[in-house]
């Protein structure tokens, strides 16, 4: 008998008990710069952004996720935020690689829409799947050594954000 | 092997370390308190989350069997193994048709249940844990004392130490943000030479035959983006019905693990990559036995987010290696009894029973209850330590015998400084209370 028909067969029938459906009753009143200030991005204006990235370059699509490792600023367009924890959508479509916004060394997003919390989050993404996606909330961290906090462990240093109207 | 108790009393044998442990635990469980208490929602969402996974649980055959068909139609290979060695046969496998003798892992609780990195280094592969705390415990040839936190065991000095040794970093410099940053360059290395990198799941969508990843370092992406074949091991618990969900274990996970919103990356691989081979395996080892059990079913609604290690002033006070399993603490307690009764019958009793793991978990697991369940399915097959089941047993007889319950107390009472010596195993860290100079039956006497 194959492993899955074993594990299977050993999975009794129980008693019936409902999927409790969508959750109600949600907060939404949350400010998105406040959340991406507590997970360690920086929020700048379109203006502040030219003198502060002056080098940043978008990417083409490309196959080769190695060809992204000496990208030092990368700037990439995010399908909206969330204002409960100042994560950001983002889907392999609008990305040049899945692996371009960990490998960068920083990483600048634009980001147009915003909604309040996780359940809007999903209602807004549960548009035909993504290959893959993402929320991302602020730069790469840890707290691995005596729970000092230190930014950037293997992913981008920082984390910019630049809300567009 | 010691006992849990054992293992503890060289942990506290470092009085300062202990109270660091135990301080810095506790910071964490606080700031747990801080972000849950700002959701007036907070302890609905507890119960709804609960009420998915029962209701899951209760569907776990059908939902495996949708979520294998969509992973299967977005093509992601899918395994079944009924145990750890299955499991460590299949992953091998894997590796070997790729031909690979290094590759990249990041934290999977389950193949450290499996023991999948001495399997695979007796079959000459090399296995590089990329989450820093791994790595750290890694170089020590130690397991991880904490399922979120892996080298809280350790001071920075400590890190400091034996990245000198393995990665040379200067002698004496222990400083957090210069540490990170030489392991940062080294596993950086790893992971654009890996051609296989292995993830753990921590939540997997029946609905779409997705799997979801959450790291706050970003090695999980790092290694599974840039490898030819990513393998994500996961136990069959982790399966919950729809992408919606998702929206409620998110919110509740990340807050009651660090007090963090949300973790950094929380990955959804749906597709394999353009080229990229991509596996799932499915482990039972165990888990189908618990599901079974009423008494011990709801433990496998854990999505492992530690918030009762935090909070357990056993725990606190008795680091992670004391429990001798890959998961410690108290969910740990009652994970583990299940895999091997015999090898883990002191765990049920490293507890006070307080019920402050089951206050706090996210989940609504009766992790106190469950223990205490424990305790007695334990002493019945007769596996508890022999000083508890003779001092039961007299204990048991002296409360059924009303003379020798007299005479007991009498000497009691003469006697009591008897009490205060190391053959008493309550006396060690405690002073016995004074026993008073008559009985309630003696004093009512003379009324």
């Amino acid at each position: 008998m194959s492993a899955r028909e074993e594990i299977l067969g050993k999975i009794y029938a129980q008693s019936e008990i409902n999927h409790p459906g969508d959750f109600q009753g949600a907060s939404e009143d949350f400010d998105f710069k406040a959340a991406l200030e507590v997970v360690g991005a920086r929020v700048l204006t379109a203006e502040a952004l030219e003198i502060e990235f002056p080098g940043r370059r978008r990417y083409e699509k490309i196959l080769d996720g190695l060809s992204l490792a000496e990208v030092e600023v990368l700037e990439i367009d995010g399908e909206f935020g969330v204002a409960e924890n100042g994560a950001i959508w983002l889907t392999e479509e609008a990305l040049p690689h899945r692996v371009a916004p960990f490998i960068c060394q920083h990483l600048v997003i634009n980001v147009s829409k915003i909604v309040p919390n996780m359940h809007a989050a999903y209602a807004e993404l549960n548009k035909p799947n993504s290959s893959f996606g993402l929320f991302l909330a602020g730069p790469s961290k840890t707290a691995d050594i005596e729970q000092s906090l230190v930014i950037g462990a293997h992913g981008a240093r920082s984390l910019t954000v630049v809300i567009r109207a | 092997m010691l006992s849990h108790a054992e293992a503890s009393e060289k942990f506290i044998a470092d009085a300062e370390r202990t109270d660091w442990h135990d301080e810095t635990l506790w910071f964490v469980r606080e700031k747990r308190d801080k972000v849950s208490k700002v959701l007036p929602e907070w302890e609905a969402l507890r119960e709804h989350a609960s009420q998915i996974k029962d209701h899951t649980l209760a569907n776990l055959g059908s939902y495996l069997q949708a979520f294998e068909e969509k992973a299967q139609a977005n093509g992601i290979k899918v395994h079944w193994a009924a145990d750890a060695a299955e499991h460590n046969a299949i992953v091998h496998q894997i590796i070997a048709d790729q031909g690979s003798k290094i590759l990249v892992k990041s934290k999977s609780m389950l193949t450290e249940e499996c023991h999948l990195n001495d399997y695979l280094a007796n079959k000459g592969i090399e296995v590089v844990d990329t989450d820093l705390g791994e790595r750290i415990v890694q170089f020590r040839n130690e397991a991880p004392s904490h399922i979120v936190l892996p080298a809280i065991h350790l001071k920075k000095e400590d890190v400091g130490e034996t990245f000198h040794q393995h990665l040379g970093t200067p002698k004496g410099n222990k400083d957090p943000q210069f540490l990170t940053e030489a392991a940062r360059q080294h596993l950086r290395g790893h992971f654009l030479a890996s051609e296989v990198a292995i993830t753990g799941v921590n939540f997997a969508i029946a609905e779409t035959g997705e799997f979801v990843v959450c790291t706050n370092e970003g090695n999980a992406d790092m290694g599974a983006h840039l490898a030819k074949v990513h393998i994500a091991c996961m136990g069959i618990e982790k399966i919950i019905p729809k992408r919606e969900d998702l929206a409620v274990f998110l919110r509740l996970l990340a807050r009651s693990a660090t007090g963090q919103l949300i973790t950094t990356y929380s990955s959804h691989f749906h597709k394999p990559r353009e080229g990229q081979e991509m596996h799932i395996v499915l482990l039972d080892n165990g888990r189908t036995r618990q599901l079974a059990d009423p008494k011990y079913k709801n433990s496998l609604k854990c999505i492992r987010c530690a918030a009762c290690f935090n909070t357990c002033p056993v725990y606190r006070r008795s680091g992670g290696h004391s429990y001798h399993q890959p998961v410690a603490g108290p969910i740990g307690s009652i994970l583990a009894p299940n895999i091997d009764k015999k090898a883990n019958a002191d765990l049920p009793f490293a507890s006070t029973l307080c019920g402050s793991c089951s206050n706090v978990c996210p989940v609504k697991i009766n992790i106190h209850e469950q223990l205490w369940f424990w305790r007695q399915d334990l002493m019945a097959a007769g596996l508890a330590p022999v000083s508890k089941t003779i001092g039961m047993k007299l204990m048991a007889f002296t409360l059924a015998h009303p003379a020798i319950y007299r005479i007991g107390g009498v000497f009691i009472r003469r006697f009591s400084g008897l009490l205060n010596t190391s053959l008493n195993p309550w006396y060690k860290q405690r002073e016995m209370p004074e026993a008073p100079k008559e009985s309630f039956q003696e004093w009512y006497k003379k009324r």
